[in-house]
C-alpha cells in the first residue's frame, strides 16, 4: 500500500466543536476527534453519522477541509452546504452534539508528486484544496491556487485560500464563468492561459463539479500533465464492500494494467468500474473515461 | 417459554448463544449478509470476526459481473435501494484469490453463491464444494438486479427443488437457499427447499423497490428497479420470516432491516435460528458485533440461559383474525 492508501480507517465518537456560517449558503464544520484517528491526507473523506433521532438512515460523506492538533485530540475540518434532509440536520448540531465519524477513508492527492503544484478549485470543491495548500506549505512548497465559481458570490473560502497561500508564498488566481471577478471565463481557460507561465512541470491536484473536472481531464492529458481529481458519489458504506458507487473506468486504464500484468490487482476485480470510495475519491485524469462520468 | 414467565436475570456470560444451521455450528446466531461485508477481511481490522457467528461473503457467479450502472444506490425513508447487479470476481479468481484470504480469516464463513441457471449453480458448488474454508453454501435464488437468473427466475418452486435436488449430490457442506420476500407465498418457495434437500433457509432477500427523481423524470439508480432494505422492511421481512418458519423443519436464518438485538430477537421469537445484519453495518461496521452483546444483554436480563429456548416463543393473539400461520 503507498502513503495514499493505508487501511487504518476506524469509526469513532467525535464531538461537534463549531460551526459557524461561511457565506453564499456554506457552512465550516469543526469535529474534535480521538488522538488515535489517523492524521488524514489532503483529498480523503470521512463518513459522518448524525445522532438518533436522525431524518437519515445512511453517513453522509464529508471532504475534508482541514485538520488541526488540539492537544489530545485532534479537530478535523469541513465544508458543507446544507441542500438535502442529512445535511440540514448536521446543521442544527450544536457544539458538544456527539456524532459517528468513520475514517479516514480513500485514497488522498499524491502531494509528492514532482512539479509546481497547481491546485484547482471549483465552487465548493475548494475544501480539499484548503487541506492540500495547508499540507503544500508545510513542505514549504508553494502551489498555484486557481479558484473557478459561477460568480464572485459562490467563491466560497477565498479568504482562508489567500491565508494558507500567504503562509507559503503561493499565488492565487480567480475565475468566473459571468466575469464579476477575475479571469472571465472557467477556471480551465483561466488554467490554458497561465500554463505558458507556470514553468516546464506542473501537476494538477482538483475538486469541483464533474463537468468541470471533466474539461481539465481533457485539458491534462491534451497537454501530457498528471491531473489528480476529486470525484463525488452517491455512496452507501463508503469502505468497498458495498460496490455502490462505480465511476467509468477508461480503455486506458484498462489496458495499462494488463501491459502490466497486474490487471487484477490494479483494477480491484473490475475491469469496468472503479468505487469511488475506495479507487478514490481522486483519480488520475487518464484512469475515469470521462464521456461517461455522470 | 409462554406468556410473560418472569425469571430471575442471570450473568451474561452465562448466557449460550451457540446455534446450529445443518451440520453447521455458530458461536452465536448473528451472521453478516451477504454483500454487505465483502470478503471479511475488509473489516478485520475494526470488527472482532470472533464475536461474530460468521461471515456470508458476497455472491460470487461463475463468469466475473461488472455490476450494474450508477447510480447503484439511493436512500428512502428508513432504508435504502441498491442495484448493485452482482459485482463479482467470478469463480476462477474467487478460488485463486478470496479462498486463501477466506481461510485466514477468524470467522466461520458461509459462501454465497449465485446462478442464471441450475447448471451455472453446478459448476460453482462442483467446483467449491469441497474447498476447505468454507463452512456452508448460501445460494442466492433472490437478487432483485439482474437481467437474468434473479428472484423471478427462482420464484418458481418446482425449479428451486430439482435444482437443489442436484446441487444436493455435490457438497456435503450445509447448503441455505435464499430466498425472496417477492412472491405470492413465500411458504411454496420454502417447502420446496427444503424438498430439495437445503439445509436451511434465508428469510428474506431485499424487496424489489423504486424512487422516481421527479426533476429528471427517471429512476434515482440506473435501472427502473432496485432492492430495498434498512429499517423499513423489518416488519415486512418478519411476516415473511415466521410464515416461511412455521411451513419448514429446517432452520430459517431471519434478514431484512435488523439493526439492534432486539430486532434480531424478535426474528428468533417468530422462529429463526439465526439472523443477518446488512445495511445497518453501512452505517456502523460494528453493528453485527453490537447486535451479540445486546442479545446476549436482553436474555440474560430475561434470565434466558440458551438462545435456542426462545426460538418460535411468539405465539399469535388466539382471536379470531389472528395469525394466518398453519404449520
Amino acid at each position: 500500500m503507498t502513503s495514499r492508501e493505508r487501511r487504518v480507517w476506524r469509526q469513532s465518537a467525535a464531538t461537534v466543536r463549531s460551526q459557524r456560517e461561511y457565506g453564499a449558503g456554506f457552512r465550516w464544520l469543526e469535529i474534535d476527534v480521538p488522538a488515535d484517528v489517523t492524521p488524514p491526507v489532503a483529498g480523503q473523506f470521512v463518513q459522518l453519522l448524525l445522532p438518533p433521532p436522525s431524518p437519515v438512515l445512511l453517513p453522509r460523506p464529508m471532504s475534508i477541509a482541514g485538520v488541526r492538533r488540539r492537544g489530545a485530540r485532534r479537530t478535523l475540518e469541513f465544508l458543507y452546504a446544507p441542500v438535502g434532509a442529512g445535511t440540514r440536520a448536521l446543521a442544527a448540531l450544536e457544539p458538544g452534539a456527539p456524532v459517528l465519524l468513520t475514517g479516514p477513508l480513500g485514497r488522498g492527492y499524491p502531494l509528492e508528486e514532482p512539479g509546481t503544484p497547481v491546485l484547482v478549485a471549483g465552487g465548493r470543491g475548494v475544501a480539499p484544496l484548503l487541506m492540500a495548500a495547508d499540507a503544500l506549505a508545510s513542505r514549504r512548497r508553494a502551489p498555484v491556487f486557481l479558484f473557478g465559481a459561477r460568480d464572485r458570490s459562490l467563491l466560497v473560502g477565498l479568504a482562508d485560500a489567500r491565508t494558507r497561500l500567504a503562509a507559503c508564498g503561493g499565488t492565487l488566481r480567480v475565475a468566473t464563468d459571468d466575469g464579476s471577478r477575475g479571469h472571465a471565463g472557467s477556471v480551465v481557460g483561466l488554467l490554458d492561459a497561465l500554463a505558458p507561465k507556470l514553468g516546464p512541470r506542473i501537476v494538477i491536484h482538483a475538486c469541483g463539479p464533474h463537468g468541470m473536472l471533466g474539461a481539465l481531464a481533457r485539458w491534462a492529458i491534451a497537454h501530457d500533465v498528471r491531473a489528480h481529481l476529486a470525484m463525488e458519489s452517491v455512496m452507501a458504506c463508503g469502505t468497498g464492500v458495498c460496490r455502490g458507487c462505480p465511476l467509468p473506468r477508461s480503455a486506458e486504464a484498462r489496458q495499462r494494467a494488463l501491459a502490466e500484468g497486474a490487471a487484477a490487482a490494479a483494477l480491484r476485480g473490475n475491469p469496468e468500474w472503479a468505487m469511488c470510495c475506495t479507487d478514490g475519491p481522486v483519480f488520475e485524469a487518464r484512469d475515469l473515461d470521462w464521456d461517461r462520468v455522470a | 417459554m409462554s406468556g410473560p414467565a418472569v425469571r430471575r436475570p442471570i450473568a451474561p456470560a452465562r448466557v449460550d448463544l451457540a446455534v446450529r444451521i445443518g451440520a453447521l455450528d455458530l458461536r452465536n446466531p448473528v451472521l453478516t449478509a451477504s454483500g454487505t461485508f465483502g470478503y471479511g477481511d475488509e473489516y478485520a481490522h475494526v470488527v472482532d470476526l470472533r464475536a461474530i457467528g460468521g461471515v456470508v461473503t458476497k455472491t460470487v457467479t461463475v463468469h466475473p459481473r461488472p455490476g450494474n450502472p450508477p447510480p447503484r444506490v439511493a436512500e428512502t425513508a428508513a432504508g435504502m435501494l441498491n442495484s448493485i447487479g452482482l459485482e463479482n470476481v467470478g469463480l476462477e479468481r474467487f478460488r485463486s484469490e478470496k479462498l486463501p484470504r477466506l481461510r485466514e480469516l477468524a470467522a466461520t464463513v458461509i459462501a454465497s453463491v449465485g446462478g442464471e441457471t441450475p447448471e451455472e449453480l453446478e459448476t460453482l458448488l462442483g467446483a467449491l464444494g469441497g474447498e476447505d474454508g468454507v463452512g456452508a453454501f448460501e445460494l442466492n435464488f433472490s437478487c432483485p438486479n439482474v437481467a437474468a437468473g434473479g428472484a423471478r427466475y427462482w420464484a418458481e418452486p418446482a425449479r428451486l427443488e430439482s435444482t437443489l435436488k442436484r446441487l444436493r449430490k455435490l457438497t456435503s457442506r450445509p447448503i441455505v437457499a435464499k430466498l425472496s420476500p417477492d412472491v405470492t407465498d413465500i411458504r411454496e418457495t420454502a417447502r420446496a427447499c427444503e424438498a430439495g434437500g437445503a439445509d436451511a433457509l434465508t428469510c428474506v432477500n431485499t424487496f424489489v423497490g423504486m424512487a422516481v427523481d421527479l426533476e429528471r423524470m427517471t429512476s434515482r439508480l440506473g435501472r427502473a428497479t432496485g432492492g430495498v432494505s434498512g429499517p423499513a422492511v423489518k416488519p415486512l421481512a418478519l411476516a415473511r420470516c415466521h410464515e416461511a418458519a412455521h411451513a419448514v423443519r429446517i432452520p430459517v436464518v431471519g434478514s431484512g432491516g435488523i439493526a439492534s438485538g432486539r430486532d434480531a430477537l424478535e426474528f428468533v421469537a417468530a422462529g429463526a435460528t439465526a439472523v443477518q445484519v446488512g445495511t445497518a453495518t453501512f452505517s456502523e461496521p460494528g453493528a453485527a458485533a453490537r447486535i451479540v452483546t445486546e442479545m446476549r444483554a436482553w436474555l440474560a436480563a430475561h434470565g434466558i440461559a440458551d438462545v435456542n429456548d426462545l426460538r418460535g416463543a411468539f405465539t399469535a393473539p388466539a382471536a379470531q383474525g389472528g395469525s394466518e400461520v398453519r404449520p
